[in-house]
């Protein structure tokens, strides 16, 4: 058997199974030994691709939403019996303020990003503070004003709710004042949907305290950095769906 | 480690209660198959927001037929089948080839160039997933189907050739070049990066 051979049976060889020739001629031509020992790499490692990516948590929200337009969720009978009374006006739940939230996070993550590396990059290299501010420019130039983003990640860093797997590593369990005016708001409005909410602000709040603990080991990785801008424009998407949602 | 058994019982009765409408129990299940399904779209299309419509089309069809979901085969094989359907089927809409007949003519941009004097890179020992998955990303449409399917969500050619729509033959040709030019893929960007270290 020739090379040539070899090229011409591989497609079928690759997934079945190796005659005595094929066998012989890879021990006696390194070249074929390694295109299939590649092509078999390839392959093993291909599998291990399968369920690696999380979709965003809106896609859950979209779905649940459709489900019950089409009327294949249905409300607990629970909820229908005792439907919830419109609150009076002094507690009444203003969902407007849903709007600016959603944009103020949305800043503030962005905020957060572009000052993070260039702090962390020059406490990590004190001489070269200069020419790193030159080359990142957002950071000398922070896209919102630094003290309501500031407020923000304060209230937000050590309060990220989280009832999903323990972790070690995690703050303990607790709803911001945000998240939790949110659930309740939702939950007068819309009973059946505060669930659903929760459920994807958790995962969303988790999935920010992960990004930004692994940025916090890599500040360089741009990747991560973009991941967690996303996170946070999924948080804001979360308020925005409520608000559409409840109005 | 979760316990397979106590997951399928979990899935059973999702399944069930999901005939009821409840809604608890759907979300059960789409926290079950999220990640498989999206991935696989993902794969398949490249772009994070179509896939996003993508798996979210279809976990609907599948919660709209749920009533009539009898067991008789794996859940997760019918929401992968649905899937692998509703992304086929975006793809046609698109005019995209589901499989090449054809070896598909590329543009410079795709085929890695050989530097003059690059070294010999070898891909031997292990392959870095991100790469992986970028050069995936950069196979022609027709190769990508085939070999997502075949390689990494492990269906059989007589099962792609159905789907897709071509024959067995065609099938293991398509998935034999995809795997060539991954290969090339890999190769130049492992140089890539030696060069650049």
């Amino acid at each position: 058997m020739t090379c040539a051979d070899v090229q011409k049976v591989l497609p079928e060889i690759m997934d079945g199974s190796p005659n005595g020739e094929f066998q012989t001629h890879l021990k006696s031509c390194p070249a074929c030994a390694e295109l299939v020992s590649d092509l078999e790499l390839i392959a093993s490692e291909a599998r291990q691709l399968a369920a690696t990516d999380e979709p965003a948590p809106r896609v859950w929200v979209k779905i649940a939403a459709e489900l019950r337009s089409e009327g294949i969720i249905r409300e607990p009978e629970a909820a229908s019996a005792h439907p919830v009374l419109v609150p009076s006006a002094g507690r009444r739940w203003n969902a407007w303020w849903l709007a600016p939230v959603a944009a103020a996070l949305v800043a503030a993550g962005a905020y957060l990003l572009n000052r993070e590396p260039a702090r962390q990059v020059a406490s990590e290299n004190p001489p070269a503070a200069t020419s790193v501010s030159k080359e990142t420019p957002a950071a000398a130039a922070p896209v919102v004003n630094p003290k309501p983003a500031e407020q923000i990640a304060v209230q937000k860093a050590p309060k990220v709710i989280d009832r999903g797997e323990p972790d070690d590593q995690a703050p303990m369990a607790t709803v911001s004042t945000e998240d939790q005016q949110f659930l309740n708001g939702v939950g007068q409005r819309s009973p059946g949907m505060r669930a659903t909410y929760e459920s994807q602000l958790q995962a969303v709040n988790s999935y920010i305290r992960d990004a930004e603990a692994y940025l916090k080991q890599n500040p360089g990785d741009e990747d991560a950095r973009q991941q967690l801008m996303n996170a946070y424009e999924q948080k804001a998407m979360l308020y925005q769906m409520a608000l559409d949602h409840v109005q | 480690m979760t316990d397979p058994k106590q997951v399928k019982a979990t899935e059973a009765e999702a399944i069930e209660r999901a005939k009821q409408g409840d809604e608890a129990a759907f979300e059960v299940l789409y926290h079950l198959h999220k990640r498989r399904v999206y991935s696989l779209c993902l794969r398949m299309v490249s772009n994070p927001a179509q896939a996003e419509d993508l798996a979210q089309e279809a976990f609907l069809q599948l919660f709209r037929k749920i009533s009539t979901f009898r067991g008789e085969s794996a859940f997760s094989t019918w929401l992968h089948r649905m899937t692998v359907n509703v992304v086929l089927m975006n793809l046609r809409k698109k005019g995209l080839p589901l499989v090449s007949l054809e070896e598909t003519i590329e543009s410079d941009e795709e085929t890695p160039r050989k530097e003059l004097g690059a070294p010999d890179v070898k891909l031997t020992g292990s392959i870095d997933r991100l790469q992986l998955q970028r050069a995936i990303d950069r196979l022609p449409p027709g190769y990508k189907t085939v070999f997502v399917l075949h390689d990494v969500e492990g269906f059989e050619h007589n099962e792609i050739a159905q789907m897709a729509g071509c024959s067995i033959g065609n099938s293991k040709s398509q998935l034999h070049k995809a795997r060539l030019k991954l290969r090339d893929y890999l190769k130049f960007m492992r140089a890539e990066k030696a060069e650049n270290t």
